[in-house]
This record gives structure tokens, C-alpha cells and sequence, in this order.
């Protein structure tokens, strides 16, 4: 099956592989193998992309796929087409060998320039990511300046949350480092209220009691030597808030393409506590439709929150409810829709979560979203509270963003209903499988008894944290792990590790005056002061009929380009565009933006040499300065504008070079 | 038939009786007549291949993952500091699992630079996975290639074996060489098939990457199927002599005159052939000698040669390379399974330098006095 533009719906690099969010490569490949089909035996080298998509005993590949070094998928290669060839079995295969920058400019450019001269039949592809990366990645949720984030998304130079072990207060550090430390074995340390993973080795800041008359202190012990009772610190509540301001979304105007009428509503600019309200009760009966232009509450006539909805609405949006039936209460407006979509609550019961945002609330917002829940989805049994849904991940989420409320709060509980049995007031229609977590709120201590209360907990009246007891440490499965440095306080706040790795060395592909770990950003020398070795013109020099680069900014031409090259009797050499968010210190949903920016300002051209004739095939005509594409990368930022004109002036002489050569047979071809 | 070759011709014609569909190959002294001869084959349209003229004994290598994965039946060779560049792979081809087999033309390794002989490239590459069998004649060269396919390829076995000949000392010598036919060999050697190919309608992973819970258990894989090598060595050695007529020792170890010997010489390649002369020239004076030479030194065969030197009163063993810092590996690999018995290691022959009589007779003289006169005979 292929969609109208004749992009294939199969997929052959399957989901579910390791790669980082917004992983240019991996976006690459996937759309190559869409072009090249099921009849694709892939060799490639060491990387990245071997990495992710292979660990044993699970594969990504639904081709045939092979790896074996650094440097040598073109021999590989060779060894294929040739196998193939003595066996009479080539036909109507195509073959592909694929590396990243090691691979394809420096280490393994002598297998590669020795597979073309040879004239096997086979493409290869340069993933060219311009450095020599290497990730593999999953979740875990860090505590920073910006609200929960994955670990993963974590950078050097984060604000991460961590305890100050001079006065015990929370404070804000930046993130210096991240290691991989590899794949081990992960305990689960359990309190009431928090689970946290660990390598075995990892410390934990844990209460040693002196005795009598002495003063008890704060250790670091690793989570082997910790055991149950003993106390560790954790987080009770944040840092104070601050009302989160929403960035600005694309508000629809009466004229827009099929509006004809408009209906006003004030949208809130930063949160508030009848917003957060809303959201909470949004969150448990609620779901959006931009489509529809409304947003609709599951309430039912008579039900609890029926009323609230209606009184909140008023007050957020400035606006009364628009329509309501005997169970559904609706707000018809395009841009409160809108508004609500953009927050990132997810959308269906079973997606739902907290975005990271509200962990930076006050604790006034904070209580009031919960407040809005309670009323939705949860209720009250004696002192607590139990708040039942779908979403495992809205659940987590929520008790994360408990911890950080100083209540009480318990594990998720996972049950499953029968049909017809009554949860939060309503029947079920079918059999389902519901979580719930349970929460509590804090009595206050008697501050006559001040040392009874610190014996109790030793960081009685701290505002941030408190000592839990420990209830279980278990022995988990291996895992891979990561760990962060912190400047200063060597801790920081997390839920849990998994994996990640990084290398980013410079290559003989990294952009002029990247900083790369192996180049770095330094007082005397400002990144790589070499340019980038133009490996696309040194391969069309060993007389290949067919050369091009492509970019996931445009996949109709990358697709036509793997199609056009697998075609080719002998060799062909593709040159890919790879963002890495990891080693260009991007965000990971800039992927596409960058890619289109590099084309937009001539860094990297869409071009190909077609029997040694050069096509631009997308010319530039006005583009933009080379500082929009810059300013979107971490690895750039030490640069001044001295840099950033000398690399303006570069990419201009590349476009020139490029340019000159446009519809002219540049290259000789041999074969 | 019967015809004069030297042995890097009696490796081309066993490949090509091998009937072997590619050759990676990357020319080095002395293994340069091998592709020189197999190209002949290919060229003349007598051996039906694909050469692959790769550009580096590196790529070589790589290319033997990619060949025997379409399921072709591969060949290389090479030596010395070719070897030493390939070395990369060569774990790789052994941790996949991929039977590849390969004539190493045994040379030193640079510096100084050296073409000659010693056997320092294979022997410094012990550890890597492949099964090595060494070869002292022109004759053994034909048998044992043919016999390496049937080792490697084997299903308990899977493994990639390499046969070592002395560079100049066999490569470069033509001798009379009996090669059998190609019905004898077909017979022998059934045409190669693997289940786990690079095949469009069954898509397969091949080398992905082993994290820590799982890759010493492919290791210890690896181990046992080095283990099973040693009975599969000793029935391909049993059955080539049965069908073909020709066997070399039980197949991991050869002994001559072992049976009342007193004092015995071990070694590897031709310097045994030296040895087994003088030998045989001191039996004749009565003297109770023999030789024991090591065909299979991967897998190394515990058994056999406890067996061999049970009755012995001393054993000189002869290296023809020397893991600096240490000792000849040879020397310490037998004396750790050999704790009761006088031993006496001596270097030997390194890079090209001739094993004499003389020397060899030296050694003798040693093991009967007791006394290790010297370590390096040069």
C-alpha cells in the first residue's frame, strides 16, 4: 500500500527501536527502507543505528540485515554482491550498505572508495550526522528548573533540582556531565510514598543515627549497603512556584480559510487556579476536538462537578458554557480548543498525563488541579484520597507531581472491574483495567516537642525534604543505565535510570567551528576549524553514474533518490542529512526544522550528479542567513559573530561552487 | 594425480576443488602465488568464482562476512602484516559464527621488516575464535584446506579455521603433490548450505550488538563449539584417509617414533620435518627420540598430548615465535598441562631463520644431559 505521493506504508525499520526522540537518522532510514522495499539486504557499520535497532536478541530490521565493524559495511558489501553474483541468486535484490561519519569520511573510506572502484552493484549511504555519535535512549523523570523531563531530554547545562547537603535546602545546579554507565543490575527501592530505580552502586543519602547525646548525620551509602528501615532523603515539595506563562499558539481570526464566524473568548495567558481547576476536572471528563471547535465535558446532570464545570468555564474563557445535554456540558470555540490542545494533557482516557509545566506551579495551582481531578475521577475514603484512571502514565505522573506537594502518597495499584460494577459513581459498559493511586494529606506535629519530632524525621521543618524509612529494596532485571553530574552537590532528583550513551567526536564531516567533544568550544580555539571534507565530489570523482544528497526535510525527493540509485547497474552514493539532537544540542522537535532550515540557507544543498551532470534540485533563491540555522544548536553558541560571518562566507563559496556546476557535466563517468 | 607444485599452487587447486564461489583476496608475500594461482582458475574459466580484488586484506576480511552470509562458499589468505590488518575482523567472523577459511602464509610480523619466515602473524591471534592447523608439507596443504572446509563448516562446529603453512619454506618449494580428484573431493566435501542466510523472503539480523547479560553466553558458545572441534578434526582426518586415502596423525597431533622414546621434540609447521630427520638419524645410533608435532593448535589438544608424553623423560619445545616478555607460547601452554615432566623451551627460527640440524641436534643433546644449554637458537 502507498499513500498519494507514493510513499509506502509498510514499514521495514520497524517502531519500537532505542534511537532518541527526534533522532534525524533513524527518521532516514525508515523513509530509505519505505523506498527501497522488502527486496533490500542492508549491511551496515557500527553506530548509532546498529546500536539502536539490534540489541539482542531483538531487531528493528524487517530486511535481511547485517553487521559487522566500524568501517567496512562497503566491503561487506562487496562480499554480497558478490556471493550473490557466484550463486546466480543477484537479480532483483537490491543491496545497500550504510554508515555514519566514521564509516563513510574517514575510517572506512578506503573500504567505501574500494567498493566503488570495483564497480559492485550496491548504494551506499552516508548517514552524515557530523560527528561521531553514538545514543541509545529511554525514559526516566529528572526534576529541573523547567518541570519534569525525561532524562534523555536532559542536556549539559540543564537547571536540575538537588539537595544541598550544606544546609539542606533545595536548590537549583547545572548539569555538567551525563554518563552511561552501562547495562546492570537495577534495584527498586521502595518507601510509602516514592520508587526509585538504581544501579547497585548508586548512592543514597541515608540518616546515621550516633546515639544517644550525639548528633546524627547525613551519609552517602550505596544501595547495596542500604536496607529496609533504614532512612533516606527525599523530596517532600518543590521549590515555590511560579504561574506558568503559556507560550503563544496560532489563534484563528474571522476570514481564515472556512471561518466565517468567530466565537470571543479570552485565553488565559499564564495559569491560574480556576484554570488548573478546570484542567484537573478536564483531565478525568474531558476531551478536546479542534476539528469541532469544542471541548466537551463528560458530567452528567446531577453529578458533582456538573456545576463547577459550568462556573469554571465562565471564568476562564469569559464565556458561557455553549451546550450541554442531559451528560455532556461543550465549549464551541475554535481557539479555546485550541488552547486546551496545546497544553499537552494528551488526548484519550488511556493517553493522558501531567506535562511537564505544572511541576512548576505554585503550590496553590497544584492543589487546585488536584482539586479538579478529585472531582472528575477520584474521591475520598477517611483522610484519603483515591484518584482512578487508564493512564498509567497520567498516574505516574501524578504521583510524582504529589511528591512534590508533601502529601502522602501511595503506590499505583493496578485492578481490573467487571462489566456493569460502579467506579467513581458511573457503571462500567465493559470490562476494564483501571489504576489508582492513594494520597493523604499530612497531619501537622506539635512544635513543643521539637526534638521528638526531629528524632522522628530528621529533617523535621525542612520545607523541601524529608526522611523516609525505607519499606523494600528488590533486585530488578539488568538495565542499561545513565547517570548525570551535578555541579557542586554531586545528587539530583530523579524517579529512575535507564539508558543512554553519548559520544559526539568530531568527524571528517562536523561542520566548521562545531563544538564537539574531541573539538571543543575552548578559549584558545573555538570548535573545528577544519571544513567539511566533501566527500560527495571525491566519491562522483571514481566515475559513478549516479551521486545525490537528500534530506528527511523532503521525502518525496529522498525517496526518488534511493529508487533512482538503486536502479543504478553498479555502485551509487547517497549522502544523507542526519540531525542529532543529542550531539547538536537541539531540541529534539527542531529535527525537521533544522533539516529544512540547512537547505533553506544553503548549508546543505539538495542536489545530485546524474551520470556526472550536476542538478540543484532545490534551488535557494533567497536564502535565509546561516545564524537562523545556527542559533538552533548548542554545539554553535560559543560563536561570535566573527564565527558565524566566516561560516556564512563558507557556505556561500560551497553554493557558489555548487551553483557554477549546475547543469554541467562536472564529472567523468567510468562506469 | 601426481603433479610437481609448490604448496601455495596445492592451496589454489584444493580451493578450487573445494568448489569455493568467492575469493576476497589481497595480495602480501609470501602468500601472493595463492590469489596469483586461483586467479589463473578464474580467469581461464577453470573455476567457477568471483574474485573480489579488495583493497585491503581488512576489507578482505569484511567481505567474508557479507560472501559466506549470501551463502557462498569463501576463501582468502594472506600473511604477516596482511594478517595483522584483518585482525579486526577476525573475532568478528568467528563471533558470528561464520565457517570462512583461510591460507595463512606464515611470515613475521614488522619491524625491522621481514618477509621470511616465523610463525608470529597466526600464532599472536591464538585467542581470536578460529581454528589453526598447521601444515608441514606441500601434500598436507591440499589435504588439509579441503579437510578445514569440512571442519569449519561442520553444524556442531561453525567456526572459521585458518590453515598455517611456513611462507618461503612450503609456499615457495615445489614438491611432488598427489591431488585427488575433484568425485573424491566432491564426495568428501558436499556442496555448501546454510539455513541462516542474508535472504530476502527470510529476513534475518545478523551481528547485532550483545549487552552484557548475553554476550558470555555466545562466548561460552563459542568455547564448547572449540571443544566439539577436536573429535570433528580427528573424524575429518579418519574419514579423508578412508576415502581419499591420506591422514596426519589422528588428525591434532602427529607422532613419529613416539613409541619408546625417552626424549621428544614438539613443534609446529616444517621445522618438524627437520626434527623427524635427525631423529631418524639418531635412532640409528640407538638413541630413543622422537618428534611430536602439533597439527590443530586451535582448538589446543590437552588429551592427546598428555597422552604422547606420558612415558617421556624430557620434552624440548620449539617455538617458532615469542610472545615477548613472556615465553614461546607453545612452550607455555604445554608446560601447563604438563607439571611432572622436564621441559625445556627453546625460540627458534624467527623471521626466516634456518632450523638446522645442527640445532636440532642440540636440543637432543640437552634432553639427554639434562640441561638446557640455550634458549634462542640462532
Amino acid at each position: 500500500m502507498k499513500d498519494l505521493k507514493g510513499i509506502n506504508y509498510e514499514e521495514y525499520f520497524a517502531s519500537g527501536h532505542r534511537a532518541c526522540a527526534g533522532c534525524g537518522e533513524a527518521l532516514v532510514l525508515r523513509h530509505i527502507m519505505k523506498a527501497a522495499g522488502p527486496k533490500t539486504i542492508v549491511a551496515q557499520a557500527t553506530g548509532c543505528m546498529e546500536v539502536v535497532s539490534t540489541p539482542y536478541p531483538q531487531s528493528a530490521w524487517r530486511v535481511p540485515w547485517v553487521h559487522g565493524a566500524f568501517e567496512n559495511a562497503a566491503a561487506i558489501a562487496s562480499g554480497i554482491d558478490a556471493g550473490l553474483k557466484a550463486q546466480g541468486k543477484r537479480e532483483k535484490v537490491n543491496l545497500i550498505a550504510m554508515g555514519g561519519d566514521g564509516a563513510s569520511f574517514d575510517i572506512g573510506f578506503g573500504a567505501l572508495s574500494g567498493a566503488l572502484e570495483r564497480g559492485h552493484k550496491f548504494t551506499y549511504i552516508a548517514t552524515d550526522n557530523e560527528a561521531y555519535m553514538n545514543c541509545l535512549a529511554l525514559d526516566s523523570l529528572i526534576m529541573t528548573k523547567d518541570g519534569l523531563k525525561r532524562i534523555i531530554d536532559i542536556g549539559v547545562g540543564d537547571m536540575v533540582y538537588a539537595f544541598s547537603q550544606k544546609n539542606h535546602k533545595l536548590v537549583l545546579k547545572k548539569c555538567t556531565g551525563i554518563f552511561d554507565n552501562g547495562k546492570k543490575r537495577i534495584f527498586e527501592i521502595n518507601t510509602d510514598s516514592q520508587t526509585i530505580k538504581a544501579t547497585g552502586n548508586h548512592p543514597f543519602l541515608v540518616l546515621e543515627r550516633n546515639g544517644r547525646g550525639k548528633q546524627s548525620e547525613l551519609v552517602w551509602k550505596t544501595v547495596e549497603e542500604l536496607r529496609a528501615g533504614d532512612e533516606v532523603v527525599v523530596l517532600k515539595q518543590g521549590l515555590e512556584g511560579k504561574s506558568h506563562i503559556f507560550p503563544k499558539i496560532q489563534l484563528s481570526k474571522k476570514g481564515d480559510y472556512k471561518v466565517n464566524r468567530i466565537r470571543e473568548v479570552t485565553i488565559p495567558k499564564k495559569s491560574s487556579k480556576d484554570l488548573m481547576k478546570l484542567l484537573g476536572l478536564y483531565v478525568g471528563d474531558g476531551w478536546v476536538r479542534v476539528e469541532k471547535a469544542e471541548i466537551g465535558f463528560s458530567v452528567p446532570k446531577g453529578n458533582r462537578a456538573r456545576v463547577p464545570v459550568k462556573q469554571l468555564i465562565r471564568r476562564v474563557f469569559s464565556v458561557d458554557a455553549t451546550r450541554e445535554n442531559e451528560n455532556e456540558v461543550y465549549l464551541g470555540s475554535i481557539n479555546a480548543a485550541k488552547f486546551v490542545e496545546s497544553l499537552g494533557f494528551g488526548k484519550g482516557a488511556k493517553n493522558k498525563v501531567v506535562p511537564e509545566w505544572v511541576f512548576t506551579l505554585p503550590i496553590e495551582e497544584k492543589k487546585a488541579f488536584i482539586e479538579g481531578l478529585l472531582l472528575s475521577d477520584g474521591y475520598k475514603i477517611g483522610n484519603s484520597y483515591r484518584y482512578v484512571s487508564a493512564s498509567k502514565e497520567l498516574l505516574q505522573t501524578l504521583r510524582l507531581l504529589l511528591q512534590t506537594m508533601n502529601v502522602r502518597v501511595g503506590k499505583i495499584h493496578q485492578q481490573t472491574k467487571a462489566k456493569g460494577t460502579k467506579v467513581v459513581y458511573r457503571a462500567l459498559k465493559k470490562a476494564s483495567t483501571y489504576g489508582y493511586i492513594c494520597f493523604s494529606l499530612k497531619k501537622g506535629t506539635n512544635s513543643k516537642y521539637r526534638s521528638q519530632n526531629k528524632y522522628r524525621d530528621f529533617l523535621y521543618g525542612n520545607k523541601n525534604f524529608e526522611m523516609k524509612k525505607i519499606r523494600s529494596i528488590e533486585r530488578k532485571r539488568l538495565e542499561p543505565t545513565l547517570d548525570l553530574r551535578v555541579e557542586g552537590e554531586h545528587n539530583f532528583i530523579a524517579n529512575g535510570f535507564v539508558v543512554h550513551n553519548t559520544g559526539v567526536q568530531r568527524s571528517g564531516a562536523t561542520f566548521p567551528y562545531a563544538s564537539t567533544t574531541t573539538s571543543p568550544a575552548g578559549k584558545k580555539i573555538p570548535g573545528k576549524q577544519e571544513p567539511k571534507k566533501p566527500l560527495p565530489y571525491i566519491i562522483a570523482s571514481h566515475g559513478i553514474k549516479y551521486v545525490a544528497s537528500m534530506s528527511p526535510a523532503n521525502l518525496l525527493d529522498l525517496k526518488t533518490k534511493v529508487q533512482k540509485a538503486l536502479a543504478i547497474p553498479h555502485a551509487s552514493f547517497l549522502h544523507a542529512y542526519c540531525v542529532c539532537p543529542v550531539g547538536w544540542h537541539c531540541k529534539s522537535d527542531d529535527t525537521i526544522e533544522l533539516s529544512k532550515l540547512a537547505i533553506q540557507t544553503r548549508v546543505f544543498p539538495l542536489y545530485e550528479l546524474e551520470n556526472g551532470v550536476v542538478k540543484i534540485n532545490q534551488k535557494v533563491e533567497k536564502p535565509k542567513p546561516v545564524l537562523e540555522y545556527l542559533q538552533l544548536q548548542g554545539r554553535f553558541k560559543h560563536l561570535g559573530e566573527e564565527e558565524v560571518q566566516k561560516i556564512q562566507d563558507y557556505v556561500d563559496a560551497r553554493y557558489k561552487f555548487l551553483l557554477d556546476m549546475d547543469g554541467k557535466k562536472a564529472f567523468d563517468v567510468l562506469f | 594425480m601426481k603433479s610437481v607444485v609448490e604448496a601455495s599452487e596445492a592451496v589454489a587447486l584444493a580451493v578450487k576443488l573445494a568448489r569455493v564461489k568467492v575469493c576476497p583476496m589481497y595480495p602480501i608475500t609470501p602468500s601472493t602465488h595463492i590469489p596469483e594461482r586461483i586467479a589463473d582458475y578464474i580467469f581461464d574459466g577453470e573455476m567457477d568464482a568471483e574474485m573480489i580484488h579488495v583493497e585491503s586484506e581488512h576489507s578482505a576480511a569484511s567481505a567474508l562476512i557479507g560472501s559466506i552470509l549470501s551463502g557462498a562458499r569463501s576463501f582468502t589468505a594472506t600473511s604477516s602484516n596482511g594478517f595483522a590488518l584483518m585482525y579486526e575482523i577476525l573475532p568478528i567472523l568467528s563471533g558470528m559464527r561464520l565457517p570462512a577459511v583461510m591460507a595463512v602464509a606464515n611470515r613475521t610480523l614488522a619491524a625491522p621488516i621481514n618477509i621470511w619466515n616465523d610463525h608470529s602473524d597466526a600464532v599472536s591471534a591464538r585467542d581470536q575464535g578460529w581454528i589453526q592447523l598447521y601444515a608441514e608439507s606441500s601434500q598436507e596443504c591440499v589435504d588439509t584446506m579441503i579437510q578445514c572446509y569440512k571442519i569449519a563448516e561442520d553444524k556442531k562446529v561453525s567456526l572459521p579455521a585458518m590453515m598455517c603453512l611456513d611462507g618461503f619454506t612450503l609456499t615457495h618449494v615445489f614438491e611432488n603433490v598427489d591431488v585427488p580428484e575433484q568425485a573424491q573431493v566432491d564426495k568428501f566435501l558436499p556442496a555448501f548450505t546454510r539455513e541462516d542466510t542474508l535472504d530476502v523472503n527470510n529476513p534475518k539480523t545478523f551481528g547485532p550488538i550483545g549487552f552484557p547479560d548475553s554476550f558470555m553466553g555466545f562466548k561460552k558458545q563459542q568455547q564448547d563449539a572449540m571443544t566439539a572441534a577436536l573429535d570433528v578434526i580427528k573424524k575429518a582426518n579418519s574419514y579423508y584417509k578412508k576415502q581419499i586415502g591420506r591422514g596426519y596423525g589422528d588428525g591434532l597431533v602427529e607422532l613419529t617414533d613416539m613409541g619408546d622414546a625417552e626424549y621428544a621434540i614438539l613443534g609446529m609447521g616444517t621445522l618438524c620435518g627437520t626434527a623427524k630427520a635427525k631423529a631418524e638419524e639418531l635412532r640409528a645410533k640407538g638413541k630413543k627420540v622422537g618428534v611430536i608435532r602439533l597439527r590443530s593448535f586451535r582448538p589446543f589438544p590437552v588429551k592427546e598430548l598428555q597422552a604422547a608424553v606420558k612415558n617421556l623423560k624430557g620434552l624440548a619445545v620449539l617455538d617458532r615465535h615469542i610472545s615477548l616478555g613472556s615465553n614461546g607460547p607453545l612452550f607455555t601452554e604445554i608446560s601447563a598441562i604438563t607439571p611432572e615432566l622436564k621441559l625445556f623451551g627453546y625460540i627458534a627460527g624467527l623471521g626466516g631463520k634456518d632450523i638446522t640440524l645442527k640445532h636440532i641436534e642440540s636440543v637432543f643433546t640437552d634432553l639427554e644431559k639434562g640441561k638446557q644449554s640455550r634458549e634462542w637458537l640462532m
